[in-house]
């Protein structure tokens, strides 16, 4: 049913239109000013960011100590995905071994997710450009050129939907496991219709177990909020030796590098 | 725009081909113009609107298959059901809020037959008469509130 207004409510206005529009700018301006993924960046970015916030100036301090600069990614509701396939696949331009496997395990992805019920034709185009990215890292291609892929919206949003589809895939193949972690009475099918293969949708850590479990890529993100003094590193899975290594803010990921 | 118009394609010949029970793509309009699709439904057996016929007019953006297509009933008959709109607007999720590009027209007629197909009371929505009257004409532009995705 239409949503309807409680507060003045005009009932000859169209409140809707003028709703999404709004949106609509918020997200062109978005668009216009910031990459799906930057150059490597330096920790002073953060610094000016959080000038005024004594605590957050602790914690950049912390992560200073750790790490040598960062990637920011776009924050439109799909930057784990952007964050994690920029900064595997640029670990795998420098590690041929690590390329064979992943090579391996992405090339039989797609047959897992038609058995699973997901129609050919639709996965079929997205695991096709994903495959071809997968093949344009396999001939080392320049870094310049990955990054520019990643910044290509006709690649990259092909790119964040297959690694969505594979989040599914892996959390409907697990549901058993899966489902005692899903809030409310969401059977994991509801779950992943709803929050994983749609675009834009937000990141948790299911469906980060999920990805580092289906990918075999193991991840360090490092946790920045209000609380404690430092940031606080969590490895996927638990006691792994992590591949990448991700900054969380409260509703965003970014590359960290060491 | 390229990637639309190729994915469209492949849809439309994996219809054509091997079109579910009760949806038909009308292939004479539908190739005039592969950004409007014309598809006829019929109402499932054993259900309320068993023996009834009924038109979606599909429209595809150039940022399709990343956006959801408008889809709305057309022509003579609208399903009279508690998620469908006298004036062809559908309220249903996938059409918006959760769309994935992994979704297609096809399991868009699927879920929209279903829905037809669950329903217990035929009747309109509780806000057709002031829906219709300030609406968009795109349906996309309505901020859906879905409550009950049962009926």
């Amino acid at each position: 049913m239409a949503e309807e207004g409680t507060l003045h409510y005009d009932p000859d206005k169209n409140y809707d239109e003028e709703t999404l529009a709004q949106q609509r700018i918020i997200e062109k301006q978005i668009a216009g000013t910031q990459d799906f993924v930057t150059e490597r960046l330096d920790f002073s970015v953060l610094e000016q960011e959080y000038a005024e916030d004594p605590v957050y100036i602790k914690k950049v301090r912390s992560l200073k100590s750790k790490y040598l600069c960062l990637r920011k990614t776009r924050g439109d509701g799909n930057c784990f995905y952007r964050a994690f396939g920029f900064a595997y696949f640029e670990k795998l331009l420098e590690d041929q071994e690590e390329f064979n496997r992943f090579r391996d395990v992405a090339s039989k992805s797609k047959d897992v997710l038609v058995s699973l019920g997901f129609p050919q034709f639709t996965i079929e185009d997205f695991h096709d450009t994903f495959m071809e990215v997968v093949d344009k890292v396999g001939s080392q291609c320049p870094l310049e050129e990955l990054h520019k892929i990643f910044n290509d919206q006709g690649y990259s949003d092909y790119l964040v939907v297959y690694l969505r589809l594979l989040v599914s895939g892996h959390l409907q193949k697990e549901a058993d496991f899966f489902s005692n972690f899903v809030e409310g009475d969401r059977t994991i099918k509801e779950f992943c219709n709803q929050e994983v293969e749609p675009m834009g949708k937000e990141s948790d850590h299911i469906h980060i177990i999920a990805l580092t479990a289906v990918t075999g890529v193991s991840v360090r993100v490092e946790y920045m909020d209000r609380g404690g003094e430092t940031t606080n590193a969590h490895d996927f899975p638990d006691g792994s030796t992590p591949k990448i290594a991700l900054l969380y803010r409260p509703g965003h990921y970014d590359i960290l590098y060491t | 725009m390229a990637s639309m118009e190729k994915r469209l394609q492949k849809e439309l010949q994996a219809l054509l081909r091997d079109p579910p029970l009760g949806v038909t793509v009308d292939s004479d309009k539908t190739s005039r113009s592969l950004s409007e699709w014309t598809v006829d439904l019929e109402g499932a057996p054993g259900t309320l609107y068993q023996g009834e016929k009924f038109q979606l007019a599909f429209k595809f953006g150039p940022r399709y298959p990343f956006e959801s297509p408008q889809v709305i009933f057309t022509g003579s008959n609208i399903p009279v059901h508690p998620h469908v709109y006298s004036n062809g607007h559908i309220c249903l999720s996938i059409l918006t809020d959760d769309w994935s590009p992994a979704l297609s027209v096809q399991s868009v007629c699927l879920s929209i037959v279903s829905m037809l197909s669950s329903c217990k009371e035929k009747k309109r929505p509780p806000d057709n008469s002031i829906y219709v009257k300030t609406c968009s004409k795109n349906p996309k532009n309505t901020k859906w509130w879905y409550h009950d995705d049962t009926v």
